[in-house]
């Protein structure tokens, strides 16, 4: 490998130690961990369930690290059904063949039909058989987004496919493996790849009692919301687009564990409360579960001729 | 005895899709297109809160949300019968315009045109690109190492007929690491204004929830303007660049021929009036179209609900195991017909009503450079073309839409909710005509339905056994290589399949 371009991985390194919060002493070590990915030796096999790809969306919306230095740098992405070339037998020659080799980390984005298998099929195999082969191999499973991780809206109250998160399902099918919960709607590119490159170098990062690492979802929103001192004047916000707090309006910031009133989505650009909605609490363990739980308490509030004021 | 080949899962494309192919003397006689997942949004929102709606059916899709979003709003403001301030408007079509420009890029760099470029040529890359070299050097290290499949996700592949030509294939392979900059690009457009993307948090009735800023509009044309010379100087010369290289192309995967658009874009002071207008083309004839005159049939879907409902009676209730049914998607029609939806069916209507010039002018010129008439565009190459031209126009009206915003006006209009009501919210998805269909009762959703671009074009056969246009697409392709048949997944790609949006 040239000079330069060992410069610059030493580059992008930087940027990775910024994000997770890493000090300086840090570096040589991240910057191993992302030759060692670039070499193949940590592979990664991404599949979807029941998924709308918005978190493989999410994965490629990444700032820093950008997407062709995530692709040949940070991970060796074996198999994701979005971006891989291979199709047909081809690609389920290379899911098959990752799994037998083993040692790879196993991401799943999307629920588990558990109570109908044939909601979810993936080369003639029932999704419910395929989770969890690859993860009896895996080294790790990293369940992305809400749906991989608590099941999100295809589990929601009244749906029809028995659908469940991946670590509950592993857990009924006695499949144990170290599993690391990145919930939100979508999963924040961050939050993905600190992941990522965090238990390919340094192991798996610190998580909480609830399997979600401690440096993305150690602190509720609404202790880091920018609107926080409206709450503490209570200066409620009376509508979607007002000035002051939305908590009146329901906003579940004060029970959704995650950074993004800090992190900002899509590079910095905004986050849900910054422009002007209430936060819906998409990284939160009963997201959009139960009917009578709506987003929004809009409705509510108007019917008891009750408008906050 | 035909011979089958099963193409399942089919990759690049959004979600679970399985092809089935029966082939005698190496041509199609038989096509098969099977939706292979199933979550049950229309039975989740029964009973919500409406406000939920335009949150919950994002989340039926991650690469076209805010279409959904914009579905639900719009049926919902219909319900509530609320008028959307300029601002509003202006701001909805910038989020989705945005969401198209992602998604067009995204569609032809990354899953498509794979089928068509080499991407084996970047080990012969010689030249002085930072990001090329990185990438030649990523991928002979790779192909050196022990590891199992090097090279992946961009290897191993079909092999067959790829470009031959280094210098396209190169250029295409740099353009394809530019493209995931520019799609990442036109996300973080979007989100100036939503939020984030994917799944859009101000999108709401009434209107749009942020604020208009000077500054917010001058971050936007920042963005816009690299995303236009993107379009201008490279995916749309790459797009016929690849045409170029494949002209059989235009002759293949023609479908069936009909084609239906609601319009999208609304004028932000007359919505009536629509940027991509809504129409009717049956045996090449215009028709008024009218919503009332779509059906569902379920004879070869996972259903045991009715058959032929309007989607307003419209029932989802599943039945994985029912006999001969192949597909979760269900089959939609028009007044009994097989429609297509898409860009090439939006601008060969906007291109035979005339009612938009810069659409006529675009094609007519392109058509002028590749040497064909309008027949061509009903192809996979006419496919990729339309979706092409038409991010140069929602590009290009996008500037419009900035310098028409109204910095310290509102974007949003407050309202009540009604205990009781019905709406429709008809528009475009990137791949095509989507409604949203609501009815509430006790200030609750009664019945929620969704009929998805990818429903019709993905649509297994209805209850007459007539194919759906992919099907009818592949019927007759002859299939060189029945162990590769990049045939075939040239034809279905060229529809930009959304799986998690049919079935939903």
């Amino acid at each position: 490998m040239s000079e330069i371009t060992r410069r610059h991985f030493f580059k992008l390194s930087a940027k990775m130690a910024a994000l997770m919060g890493l000090g300086a002493t840090a570096l040589p070590k991240i910057a191993q961990a992302l030759e060692q990915m670039a070499a193949g030796t940590a592979p990664i096999l991404w599949l979807q369930g029941q998924s709308c790809s918005g978190c493989s969306v999410s994965f490629l919306d990444s700032d820093e690290p950008e997407p062709l230095q995530v692709l040949t740098r940070y991970i060796s992405l074996k198999f994701h059904s979005s971006l891989s070339t291979a199709t047909g037998k081809t690609a389920m020659r290379v899911l098959n063949d990752t799994i037998a080799a083993g040692k790879y980390f196993l991401v799943v984005e999307g629920a588990v039909p558990a109570a109908m298998p044939e909601a979810c099929v993936v080369g003639h195999e029932p999704f419910t058989k395929q989770v969890v082969r690859a993860a009896q191999n895996a080294q790790a499973v990293i369940a992305v987004g809400a749906c991989a991780a608590y099941g999100g809206l295809p589990a929601a109250e009244n749906n029809p496919t028995g659908s469940m998160g991946v670590p509950d399902y592993l857990k009924k099918q006695g499949v144990q493996k170290p599993t690391i919960l990145l919930p939100g709607c979508p999963a924040h590119p961050d939050w993905i790849i600190g992941t990522l490159v965090h238990a390919l170098q340094f192991g798996l990062p610190n998580l909480d009692a609830k399997g979600r690492p401690q440096m993305f979802f150690n602190r509720s929103l609404h202790d880091q919301c920018q609107r926080f001192s409206d709450y503490e004047r209570e200066n409620f916000a009376k509508t979607f687009a007002d000035e002051g707090c939305f908590f009146k309006l329901g906003c579940l910031g004060p029970i959704t564990r995650a950074d993004c009133n800090l992190r900002l989505w899509n590079g910095g650009t905004n986050t849900c409360i910054k422009a002007g909605a209430p936060c819906i609490g998409c990284a939160s363990e009963d997201f959009g579960r139960k009917a009578s739980f709506p987003f929004y308490r809009k409705n509510e509030l108007q019917n008891k001729g009750n408008i906050v004021s | 005895m035909p011979e089958t080949i099963t193409i399942d899962p089919i990759t690049r494309i959004e979600g679970h899709l399985a092809i089935r192919l029966e082939v005698e003397d190496n041509a199609v006689s038989g096509a098969f297109c099977a939706g292979e997942m199933f979550r049950g949004f229309e039975t989740i929102l029964k009973g919500r809160d409406p406000l939920d709606a335009q949150q919950i059916t994002q989340r039926i899709c991650g690469v076209c949300p805010v279409s959904h979003g914009t579905a639900s709003v719009l049926a919902q403001d219909d319900a509530y019968g609320l008028k959307v301030p300029e601002n509003g408007n202006l701001l909805r079509n910038l989020i989705l315009g945005a969401n198209y420009i992602q998604s067009h890029i995204i569609h032809f760099y990354h899953l498509a045109a794979l089928d068509f470029v080499d991407i084996a040529a970047i080990t012969q890359y010689s030249g002085t690109d930072p990001e090329m070299q990185q990438l030649k050097a990523w991928a002979t290290s790779q192909l050196s190492s022990q590891t199992i499949h090097p090279a992946a996700p961009f290897l191993p592949r079909y092999e067959g007929d790829y470009i031959s030509d280094n210098d396209i294939n190169l250029g295409a392979i740099k353009h394809y690491l530019q493209a995931l900059e520019m799609r990442r690009l036109a996300h973080k457009l979007g989100a100036v204004f939503a939020g984030k993307l994917p799944h859009a948090a101000s999108i709401v009735p009434g209107g749009v929830t942020e604020k208009v800023t000077a500054h917010n509009i001058a971050a936007c044309r920042s963005m816009l303007t690299k995303l236009k010379n993107f379009v201008d100087h490279v995916y749309v010369p790459d797009v016929l660049a690849v045409a170029n290289a494949f002209p059989d192309y235009f002759e293949l995967g023609k479908g069936c021929g009909n084609f239906m658009a609601y319009g999208a874009f609304p004028d932000a002071a007359d919505p009536s009036h629509k940027l991509l207008p809504g129409g009717l083309l049956v045996d090449g004839q215009t028709a008024v179209f009218q919503a009332d005159k779509i059906t569902e049939d379920i004879k070869y879907s996972k259903y045991n609900s009715a058959s032929g409902r309007h989607p307003n009676q419209g029932e989802t209730a599943p039945q994985p195991d029912k006999k001969d049914a192949y597909s979760w998607l269900k089959a939609p029609r028009y007044d009994g017909q097989v429609v297509e939806v898409g860009p090439l069916a939006r601008m060969l209507i906007a291109y035979t009503e005339g009612t938009n010039p810069d659409v006529k002018s675009i094609v007519d010129n392109t058509l002028t450079a590749i040497g064909r008439d309008a027949s061509a565009l009903v192809s996979v190459m006419g496919r990729h073309a339309a979706r092409a031209l038409e991010c140069k126009i929602v590009a290009d009206q996008c500037e419009r839409w900035l310098s028409a915003l109204k910095p310290g006006q509102s974007a949003f209009t407050d309202f009540e909710i009604p205990a009781t009501g019905s709406g429709v919210g008809l528009t475009e998805a990137p791949r095509g005509a989507l409604g949203h269909w609501l009815t509430l009762e006790d200030h609750k959703i009664a019945s929620y339905q969704c009929v998805v671009p990818t429903t019709w074009n993905c649509s297994p056969r209805d209850d007459q056994d007539r194919p759906g246009p992919v099907e009818q697409a592949l019927m007759g392709t002859s299939i060189a290589d029945k162990k590769n048949p990049l045939e075939a997944t040239r034809i279905v790609r060229s529809f930009d399949p959304c799986i998690a949006c049919a079935v939903h």
